[in-house]
C-alpha cells in the first residue's frame, strides 16, 4: 500500500473530471452521449458507497434504496408535470386514474414544485439514513448485522413500492414523463445539457467527497473503520459519525437517482432492487471501494463494458457470469480493488511493513 | 374457531419452510462463522435438481429429497475449498464472496435450464386434503412439517450425541485448542458448510412442488432465513426453531389481517428493532465475539 500525497491526488481527480467533461467534444452521437451519462450516474451511486463502506466500514447492501428514492421523487415531479390524456391538464396521473384513486394522495402534492421535489430527492433518503443510522449504531450494532438490515430494508421498500401500486405505480414504476425544464434549459435524455449536468454533478461529488475523507470528520470515520471500540476510548461519538457517513452516502445517492431519472426518463421498482444494489457493491469492490475514484472508475469501467456486450444478448448473460467470477477474485486477492495495482508504480510513500498496518491487517473489520 | 385453527396451521407451514431454510444457514453461521448470502441459491439448486431428476429419469419426489441433498452438498463443499476457507476471519468479505456466489450460480442455472418457470408434480398420495382437529389441511404441507422435524431431530443427534458433533462444538467453543488436541478444523469446517448446504438442498427440494422454480426463487428465502437466525440467536438451534415458529406464525396472523407485503414490512421492522435492543437474539445464551 501507498499513501499519495494530497495534491497528486486533486491532479488526478482534475485530469478524470477535465477528461468528462470533453467527452461530448468528440462525440456528437446522441445516443452513446446518453448511454455514457448513465455510467456516470452509475460512478457517483458508487462513489457515495464508497463514503460510507470504504470509508467508514459501513457495508450498506441496500444502497439501492437512497438511489430508488431520489429517483422517484424526481419522476413524480417530471410525472405531474405531463398532461395525461384522459384527466387533461392539472389532472390525476395515468395510472392512478386507472388504479381508480379519486385525488392526489397528500404526500404527492408538494411535488408539483420542483424545488420541493429535488430537496426530497436528497433529503427523503438522507432522512431514512438517519433514522436507520441513528437506530441502529447507538446500539452498537456493527458489520454484519448492519449489512443484513440494510438488505432487509431494501427487500422491503422494494414491495411496498410494488404493492402500493394505486400510489407508486407497482411493477410498471412511473412512465412518459416530460423532461426536466430548469432555468431555460430541457433537460431531455438525449441533449448533451443532461450530459453535461451529470459530469459536473460526479465531478463535485468526487471533490466533495475528498474533501470529506480528508477532513478531521473523515479521518476519525477511518479510524472506527480500523478499530471502532479504540475510537470510542479516545472519546469520539462513534455513532454519530457512522450515522454521517451513512447519510451522505444516501444524500449523494439519492441525487444520483433523480440523475438517473432524468437519463433514463422512467423509474422503475428495478432501481431499488436486489440486483442494482448487488451490482452497486461490486462496482465499488472491483474499481477499489477505499478509494473514491476508483469506486466511480469501476462502476464506469464495469457498465461500460456492458453496455458495449448488450447488442449481443447470449453474451451479455454469460457477462453476468463473468462479473460473478471477476467480483469474487477480486474479493479474493485484491481487497483493495483494481485501482490498488497503482501501486505498482514506484511513487509515493510505501506504508506496507509500518506496524500499524500489520496490526491492521489481523484486525480488519472482523467484527 | 375453525378460522384460528386454519391461521394456526398455516402459520406452523410458514414455519416449516423457514427452519428448513434457516436450519442450515444458523449451522453455517454458528460453526464456521460464514454470512452465506449464497443459501438462497443453494435451495434453488435444490429445487433444480428435483426439477432435473424428475424430467429427465422420472424419479419421483422421495429419491430427490435425498438425491438433492447430496448433490447440493457436495457443491457445499466444493465452494468451501474453493472460496470459503480463504476469507475466515474476514466476515464482511465472505458476505462478498457468497454473494457473487449467488450471482454465479443463479445465472449458471440461468444459462443451462432456461429463465422460464419449471413445475414439480406433487406425489400423488400428499396432493389431497386430510382432516386433522375437523379442519382440511394439505397433507402435503403437513408432510414438509414432518420432514422439518425430522431433520432437526437429525441435526440435533448429529451436534450432541455422535463424535463429528462433539468436535464440532469443540471447535466452535476454541478453534485452536481443539487443534491442539488433534481435531482437523479444516474438515470440520469444510463436512460442516457441506451439511448446511445439504440442508438448504433438501429445503428447496421441499418447496418445489408448492412454488414454481425459477433461477431467482431464492433470494427471497435467504432474507427470510436471516430474521430467522437474527432472532433466533446464533449457535442455538433451539433458538432457531422457536424464532422461526413465532415469525412463521407472525406472517401468517399479519397476512391474515392485511396482506402478504405488510406482514413482511412489519415482520422486517419488528426484527430491527429487536437487534437493537438484543442483537445476540432472544434466546442466545452468551454473544459470540469475534
Amino acid at each position: 500500500m501507498r499513501t499519495y500525497p494530497l495534491w497528486a491526488k486533486l491532479l488526478g481527480y482534475g485530469v478524470f473530471c477535465l477528461v468528462l467533461l470533453a467527452v461530448p467534444l468528440f462525440i456528437s452521437d446522441d445516443y452513446l452521449l446518453n448511454k455514457f451519462a448513465r455510467y456516470l450516474v452509475f460512478g457517483i451511486v458508487a462513489l457515495a458507497l464508497s463514503i460510507s463502506w470504504g470509508y467508514a466500514g459501513i457495508l450498506n447492501l441496500g444502497q439501492a434504496v437512497s438511489f430508488g428514492l431520489g429517483s422517484y421523487c424526481m419522476a413524480m415531479a417530471l410525472k405531474l408535470r405531463t398532461i395525461p390524456i384522459q384527466t387533461g391538464a392539472e389532472g390525476l396521473p395515468d395510472f392512478m386514474v386507472w388504479n381508480n384513486v379519486k385525488s392526489l394522495p397528500w404526500f404527492w402534492v408538494p411535488f408539483h414544485s420542483y424545488a420541493f421535489a429535488i430537496a426530497a430527492g436528497v433529503l427523503v433518503p438522507v432522512i431514512l439514513a438517519f433514522l436507520l443510522g441513528s437506530f441502529v449504531f447507538r446500539a452498537r450494532v456493527t458489520g454484519v448485522y448492519v449489512a443484513i438490515i440494510t438488505l432487509a430494508l431494501l427487500v422491503v421498500v422494494n414491495l411496498v413500492i410494488i404493492d402500493r401500486q394505486r400510489y407508486t405505480g407497482g411493477f410498471n414504476g412511473l412512465t412518459d414523463l416530460e423532461p426536466l425544464e430548469l432555468f431555460g434549459v430541457t433537460f431531455d435524455p438525449y441533449a448533451v445539457a443532461t450530459y453535461y449536468l451529470i459530469a459536473i454533478s460526479l465531478a463535485v461529488a468526487l471533490f466533495l467527497g475528498l474533501a470529506v475523507v480528508h477532513s478531521k470528520t473523515g479521518l476519525v470515520m477511518q479510524a472506527i473503520r480500523a478499530d471502532e471500540t479504540r475510537v470510542r476510548y479516545f472519546g469520539y461519538d462513534v455513532a454519530a459519525y457512522q450515522t454521517f457517513a451513512l447519510c451522505l452516502s444516501a444524500g449523494i445517492a439519492g441525487f444520483a437517482g433523480m440523475l438517473y431519472t432524468l437519463v433514463m426518463a422512467f423509474a422503475s421498482p428495478t432501481f431499488l432492487a436486489v440486483p442494482i444494489s448487488l451490482s452497486i457493491v461490486i462496482w465499488c469492490a472491483v474499481g477499489g471501494r477505499t478509494s473514491l475514484l476508483g469506486s466511480a472508475l469501476g462502476a464506469i469501467v464495469v457498465t461500460g463494458v456492458q453496455g458495449s456486450l448488450s447488442d449481443t444478448p447470449a453474451f451479455l448473460e454469460t457477462w453476468t457470469l463473468i462479473m460473478g467470477v471477476l467480483f469474487i477474485v477480486v474479493v479474493l486477492f485484491l481487497p483493495r480493488g483494481l485501482i490498488s495495482l497503482i501501486d505498482l508504480v514506484p511513487f509515493g510513500r510505501r506504508t506496507d511493513a509500518t506496524p500499524a498496518r500489520a496490526a491492521r491487517r489481523g484486525r480488519v473489520s472482523v467484527r | 374457531m375453525i378460522d384460528v385453527f386454519n391461521q394456526i396451521f398455516s402459520g406452523l407451514s410458514i414455519a416449516s419452510i423457514l427452519l428448513l431454510i434457516s436450519l442450515g444457514l444458523a449451522i453455517i453461521y454458528g460453526t464456521v462463522g460464514v454470512i452465506n448470502l449464497a443459501h438462497g441459491e443453494f435451495v434453488m439448486l435444490g429445487a433444480y435438481a428435483v426439477w432435473f431428476l424428475e424430467s429427465q429419469f422420472g424419479l419421483g419426489l422421495y429419491p430427490c429429497l435425498v438425491l438433492s441433498f447430496f448433490i447440493v452438498g457436495a457443491l457445499g463443499w466444493l465452494v468451501e475449498r474453493l472460496v470459503i476457507r480463504r476469507l475466515y476471519g474476514r466476515v464482511l468479505d465472505t458476505i462478498l464472496a457468497t454473494w457473487g456466489l449467488g450471482v454465479i450460480l443463479q445465472q449458471a442455472v440461468r444459462l443451462s435450464a432456461g429463465a422460464e418457470l419449471r413445475y414439480v408434480k406433487m406425489p400423488e398420495k400428499l396432493s389431497q386434503a386430510v382432516s386433522v382437529f375437523g379442519i382440511d389441511v394439505s397433507s402435503y404441507r403437513l408432510f414438509v412439517l414432518g420432514i422439518a422435524i425430522l431433520l432437526l431431530a437429525v441435526t440435533y443427534l448429529l451436534i450432541f450425541r455422535t463424535a463429528f458433533g462433539m468436535r464440532l462444538r469443540g471447535v466452535v467453543q476454541n478453534p485452536e485448542i481443539a487443534r491442539c488436541f488433534g481435531v482437523n478444523t479444516s474438515q470440520i469446517y469444510a463436512l460442516t458448510f457441506a451439511y448446511g448446504a445439504g440442508l438448504a438442498g433438501v429445503a428447496g427440494a421441499l418447496v418445489s412442488p408448492l412454488k414454481s422454480v425459477s433461477p431467482d426463487m431464492g433470494t427471497g428465502y435467504v432474507v427470510d432465513a436471516f430474521m430467522v437466525v437474527v432472532v433466533g440467536g446464533v449457535q442455538s438451534l433451539l433458538g432457531t426453531v422457536a424464532s422461526a415458529g413465532i415469525l412463521g406464525e407472525l406472517s401468517g396472523g399479519l397476512a391474515y389481517l392485511s396482506n402478504d407485503t405488510i406482514a413482511k414490512a412489519l415482520v422486517f421492522l419488528g426484527v430491527v428493532v429487536l437487534i437493537r435492543f438484543r442483537p445476540q437474539g432472544l434466546f442466545a445464551l452468551r454473544v459470540r465475539r469475534g
